[in-house]
């Protein structure tokens, strides 16, 4: 392991020689990109801590000379409703709601989509896989009138309209998940070498067996990438949950922070502390994933 | 443990003309080594990947002690098949490895430990066990493949080439180890090479293939001694068997084959030219090996031709001497001491017990087994 790292660390040095960088100066470059990148984030951050009323009078940059003004009134009065409808909070279990099944269920069926793809001895595999890569063109948007009108026709027929429910928006969403997500799981499932899964089968594993023990803890850093990734393109959507549940009792986040725009008594206080809240979840998606990205998990299998 | 019986076994693979297998029929006795070699592609692998159950079966049968298994899944038929690649799986413990079978057939928790610390004792894996395979070396990892096929105690073990991935020095003392393993579990083995060495060295019987068919099975010693034809002749021994095509002649006094470059002349025993006779050839493919040649003159019987040294090979105890005889290259081994020079012109000889004869078109051996 230290090995590694030290051959690592001896390329890095190279490469900062090449540029005719030192450490120090490369250090300081990206330390303004970062600031850059975080102005915008920060920004919302602290215009979140701010009282409504400075909103109009003073820049929320104002806070580096008067910190004093922070406060925590905006969170306090947004959590006061608790979870009753239209709340914030109520719009953050909405929005959960809607992104954890949709991320297991895109993570679960891409996986053994691919594993079959990959794995599987039936013909027309590589056709499959070529239409189903041809599926992640096809834009979002052009799909949901028609998916509507489906939906309409499902009820009609089966008395089961999954129109305005959550439901609804979670098969839209994993649809329009599984494309990409077979794609990715097909691509890291190649690499993993056949002699390993024809090791198990002798030894006395089935298919399912293979699949859970062998095949998806080799996975775990695409599923991990795959899971954050399908989570936050959830998690942001308005588009789709404006369409199957606008005008909801129960409506996600981005539907909340939507709703607080369109009037004209400007909402910012409560826009800028319900996007704090919405960065928070993804965040924490992000970090717990994060151990999962292992480098050569498949060190030492073959060879 | 039990025995391994291929009859007729055949393997076509859809689209292609020519069969991987082609009616191989082969006995395996309990507790035997079988080697199976031949070159790249001669469908050793098939073969032994067919009997693991991770081919299916064109045509044939395959036994495993009583039981036809044909139509069995691979973990249904007892056997272990340890990999080319050691197919390890990487995120396993060496411990979980090696248990893996074990676990899946519940075998009670404590016999798994019992079992592991065997197979890791006699492996000389016991500090290893925690560890994953990416933090082995690869005769560790080997060790480990070895004893995942170990601690199953299965009705026989199949083995890939499973030294190719070591370097020489490893593969020597690995091949020690399997060998050893096998007598001391007396397990049947069937194991699969390309490398004549290793299959002469650990093997009771070796089974020599060659695209899709089965050429000699039999011991080492009498692949080496009495090859049944060309092919197994060239391909058992190393550096390989020498070939001249020689034609027949027929005199008062007997029959003799003759190369007029390099005064190249075999007075054949009575039988050779009996089975010549009978064969109705007018030449034929002479066979000598390169450790059977030297510079004994021999009166009458053998072989005797001159040549001229083109390279030296020192090996240390001996040397590999090419050479040159009217255009015919030659390769014989000599001891080191002898005082040879490249350019030097030898009369040299091989006793006729040493000849081998082989039909000109068949390759079959014409002489008597």
């Amino acid at each position: 392991m230290s090995q590694v790292r030290s051959v690592q660390e001896g390329k890095r040095a190279r490469l900062l020689k090449r540029l005719g960088l030192s450490r120090a100066v490369v250090n300081v470059i990206l330390g303004v990109v970062a600031v850059f990148w975080l102005v915008p984030t920060i920004s919302l951050l602290v215009i979140s801590l701010r009282p409504e009323s400075q909103f109009g009078t003073s820049g929320w940059w104002s806070v580096f000379t008067a910190p004093s003004q922070l406060t925590w009134g905006n969170y306090t009065t947004i959590f006061s409703q608790g979870f009753a409808a239209g709340g914030v909070l109520d719009s953050l279990v909405t929005s959960l709601e809607i992104t954890m099944p949709v991320t297991l269920l895109v993570a679960l069926i891409s996986s053994l989509a691919a594993y079959s793809l990959v794995f599987g001895a039936w013909r027309g595999r590589d056709g499959i896989f070529l239409v189903i890569v041809g599926l992640m063109v096809v834009p979002l948007q052009v799909a949901l009138i028609p998916v509507v009108q489906f939906y309409r026709e499902l009820g009609n027929i089966f008395g089961l309209n999954p129109y305005g429910t959550i439901p609804g928006v979670i098969i839209f969403h994993v649809a329009f998940g599984l494309p990409f997500g077979i794609f990715l799981m097909r691509n890291f499932l190649t690499g993993i070498p056949r002699d390993l899964l024809e090791a198990g089968r002798i030894e006395g594993a089935g298919e399912w067996k293979i699949f859970y023990q062998i095949v998806l803890p080799l996975a775990l850093p695409a599923i991990a990438s795959l899971a954050i990734f399908q989570f936050i393109w959830v998690w942001n959507d308005l588009l789709v949950a404006l369409v199957f549940l606008g005008g909801n009792v129960h409506t996600p986040l981005t539907i909340f922070l939507y709703d607080q725009t369109r009037s004209l008594a400007a909402n910012y206080w409560i826009i800028s502390t319900g996007a704090v809240v919405s960065i928070f979840v993804p965040l924490i998606v992000f970090f717990s994933f994060q151990r999962y990205f292992v480098r050569g998990v498949l060190a030492g299998a073959v060879k | 443990m039990s025995s391994v019986t291929l009859r007729e076994l055949t393997k076509q693979y859809v689209g292609n003309a020519a069969r991987s297998l082609d009616a191989v029929s082969l006995e395996v006795a309990h507790g035997e080594f079988m080697c199976l070699v031949g070159p790249s592609g001669c469908g050793k692998t098939t073969a032994l990947r067919m009997i693991a159950g991770l081919e299916s079966v064109t045509s044939g049968v395959i036994e495993i002690g009583d039981r036809v298994v044909n139509d069995l899944a691979p973990r249904d038929r007892d056997i272990a098949l340890v990999f080319q690649s050691y197919a390890l799986y990487p995120h396993m413990t060496v411990f979980d490895n090696m248990s893996f079978g074990l676990r899946l057939r519940k075998v009670p928790k404590d016999d798994i430990k019992a079992a592991v610390t065997d197979a890791a004792r006699i492996l000389d894996l016991e500090e290893y066990l925690d560890r994953k395979p990416g933090q082995l070396s690869g005769g560790q990892r080997q060790r480990v493949a070895l004893g995942r096929a170990i601690v199953r105690n299965p009705a026989a073990f199949l083995m890939d080439e499973p030294l190719s991935n070591l370097d020489a020095k490893l593969r020597v003392q690995t091949r020690a180890e399997i060998a050893r393993l096998h007598q001391r579990l007396g397990a049947t083995m069937i194991y699969v090479t390309h490398d004549q060495v290793e299959a002469m060295t650990m093997a009771d019987r070796i089974a020599v293939l060659n695209l899709g068919q089965l050429e000699q099975v039999g011991s080492p010693r009498e692949l080496y001694d009495r090859p049944a034809n060309q092919f197994v002749a060239g391909f058992i021994g190393s550096p390989s068997m020498n070939f001249v095509t020689m034609h027949v002649e027929s005199r008062d006094e007997g029959m003799r084959l003759v190369r007029v470059q390099g005064d190249m002349e075999v007075v054949l025993e009575n039988g050779e030219s009996a089975a010549i006779r009978r064969a109705g050839v007018d030449s034929v493919v002479l066979g000598v090996r390169p450790e059977h040649i030297d510079h004994r003159s021999r009166e009458g019987r053998g072989l005797q031709f001159s040549a001229t040294v083109e390279v030296i090979e020192f090996l240390g105890n001996d040397e590999h001497v090419h050479l040159s005889s009217g255009g015919q290259n030659l390769v014989a081994i000599v001891d080191a001491r002898a005082p040879l020079t490249v350019g030097d012109t030898l009369t040299l000889s091989a006793s006729s017990a040493a000849i081998h004869l082989f039909h000109p078109e068949s390759g079959v051996s014409l002489k008597e087994r």
